[in-house]
C-alpha cells in the first residue's frame, strides 16, 4: 500500500534545509557563549585559589547574579554559563516552533509547544516539591 | 588549584573517550565523580546531565547543519523523552542512593554489552544500513504526517514503540544522568527503521532537551553545584573537540576492550555500593 506524499513535501526539503541551518546557529552560539562563561569562573575560581569540592556551594539566586559579575566572582559566571546551557536547548524548540508556525506546520508547532509546557510543568512542579 | 584541574582533566578524558565511542559522556562522568571525586551520586547525576547537554548541543548543531539529524522525527519523540526525564527527575529525588548506583550498575553491563555487540557488527557488516519500510496509516492523514516524519529513503515505522521506548530513555536519562542514547539509538534504529547515522544524530539533538528538563529539576531542588559543572563541563567540551578530530586516526577496536573492562569493573563497583 503506498502513501501520498504530505501536502507540500516538495517544498519542505528546501526550508527544513533553512530551519535546520538556523537551529544548528542557535545551537553553536548558545554553547559557544555558555562554555565561554563557565571558563570565565572557572578561571576567576583558580585565580582565587578556590576548590570545587571545598563544600561552599551556593544556592541560585537569580537577582545576586548582576552582582557578582560586576564583582568578577566566578559564582556569576558559573550560574550564567549554567544557565545559559539549560536554556539553549529550550531556545532551539521554541525557535523551531516559530518557524513550523511560519511554515503552516501546525502539527509539528503544537509539538514543539508541548515541549516547552512539559518543561514549564516541570519548574512548577520541581519548586512545589523542593519547597514541600 | 590542583583538584580544580583535575576535575577538569578528567572532564577532559571523558570528554575524548565518549566522543571517540560514540557516547554523550554520562556513563563515564557519574562513575567518575562518584569513585573519583567522592560526590554524592544524585549530585554527580546533577552535574553530568548539564554536562551531556553539552556534548550534545555542540554535537546536534553540526549534525543539523550536515542535515543528518531529523528535526521532525526529534521534536515529536522529544514530547516523550521530556515527560519520562519529569517522571524520573522526580523519582530520583525519592530513591535512595543505594537502588540508583544498582540501577547504573545495570545500565553499565548493558552500555558495555551493547559496545561490544556494536564492534563485532562493524567488523561483520560494514555495509549500508537500509532502512525498513513502515506500514501505512490506518488513515490518510496518520499516514501523511508519518511520511513527513521520514526521510530520503526511509519512514519511521512502529510509532508507538518508539514513543513508549522515548518515554523510558526519558526516565533513564533524569534518574542516571546519562543522554539516554543507548536506548534511543537501537530503538530508532532496530526498531523504527531509521538509518542508523540518522538515528545516531537525532537521538544526539534530542539529548539537549531531555537532559535540560531532567536538569531543571535537579537545579530547583539544589541538585547542581555549579563549582563542580564549571571544570567537568569545559573539560568535557575540550575533550569532546579533541576526540571528534581524532576519531579517523584512532584504532577503536582496542578502544572498545577497554571501555567493556572499565565498564565492568565500574559496573562491580556500582553493585557493591548498592549492596552496601
Amino acid at each position: 500500500m503506498t502513501v501520498p506524499a504530505p501536502v507540500g513535501a516538495g517544498s519542505l526539503t528546501a526550508r527544513a534545509a533553512r530551519v535546520d541551518s538556523r537551529i544548528a546557529r542557535i545551537l553553536r552560539v548558545g554553547t559557544l557563549v555558555s562554555i565561554g562563561l563557565l571558563t570565565i569562573g572557572v578561571a576567576f575560581m583558580a585565580a582565587a585559589g578556590r576548590s570545587p569540592l571545598d563544600g561552599s556551594w551556593p544556592a541560585l539566586d537569580l537577582g545576586r547574579i548582576p552582582g557578582d559579575l560586576l564583582a568578577l566572582r566566578p559564582e556569576g559566571f558559573l550560574w550564567l554559563g549554567l544557565i545559559t546551557m539549560l536554556a539553549t536547548p529550550l531556545v532551539r524548540v521554541a525557535a523551531a516552533v516559530i518557524e513550523f508556525i511560519a511554515g503552516g506546520e501546525r502539527r509539528m508547532a503544537g509539538l514543539g509547544t508541548a515541549v516547552l509546557v512539559l518543561i514549564a510543568i516541570a519548574v512548577i512542579v520541581a519548586q512545589r516539591t523542593a519547597a514541600a | 588549584m590542583t583538584i580544580l584541574l583535575v576535575l577538569a582533566a578528567a572532564g577532559f578524558g571523558a570528554g575524548v573517550f565518549g566522543s571517540l565511542l560514540g557516547l554523550g559522556g554520562g556513563v563515564l562522568i557519574v562513575p567518575l565523580l562518584t569513585f573519583g571525586f567522592g560526590l554524592p551520586f544524585r549530585e554527580a547525576v546533577g552535574v553530568s546531565l548539564v554536562c551531556v547537554i553539552v556534548t550534545s548541543s555542540a554535537a546536534a548543531g553540526v549534525y543539523l547543519e550536515r542535515h543528518l539529524a531529523n528535526m521532525r522525527l526529534g521534536m515529536l519523540l522529544e514530547v516523550f523523552t521530556v515527560s519520562g526525564a519529569l517522571v524520573g527527575g522526580l523519582v530520583a529525588f525519592l530513591l535512595p542512593d543505594r537502588v540508583l548506583a544498582g540501577l547504573f550498575a545495570i545500565l553499565l553491563v548493558y552500555t558495555g554489552v551493547t559496545m561490544m555487540l556494536r564492534g563485532a557488527t562493524a567488523r561483520g557488516d560494514a555495509g549500508p544500513v537500509v532502512a525498513a519500510e513502515g506500514p501505512a496509516g490506518p488513515a490518510e492523514a496518520a499516514g501523511a504526517f508519518r511520511a513527513a516524519l521520514g526521510g530520503p529513503g526511509y519512514r519511521p515505522a512502529r510509532l508507538g514503540v518508539g514513543i513508549a521506548g522515548s518515554l523510558f530513555a526519558g526516565m533513564v536519562s533524569a534518574l542516571l544522568g546519562v543522554g539516554g542514547g543507548i536506548v534511543k539509538v537501537p530503538l530508532m534504529h532496530l526498531v523504527m527503521g531509521i538509518p542508523l547515522k540518522v538515528a545516531t544524530a537525532t537521538s544526539n539533538f534530542m539529548i539537549g532537551v531531555t537532559g535540560a528538563a531532567s536538569a531543571i529539576v535537579y537545579l530547583m531542588r539544589g541538585g547542581i553545584d555549579p563549582l563542580v559543572v564549571g571544570p567537568t563541563a569545559v573539560g568535557v567540551f575540550a575533550g569532546a573537540m579533541v576526540g571528534s578530530r581524532v576519531a579517523q586516526r584512532i584504532e577503536l577496536r582496542f578502544l572498545r576492550l577497554l571501555f567493556a573492562a572499565v565498564m565492568a569493573l565500574t559496573a562491580l563497583q556500582m553493585a557493591l555500593r548498592a549492596l552496601g
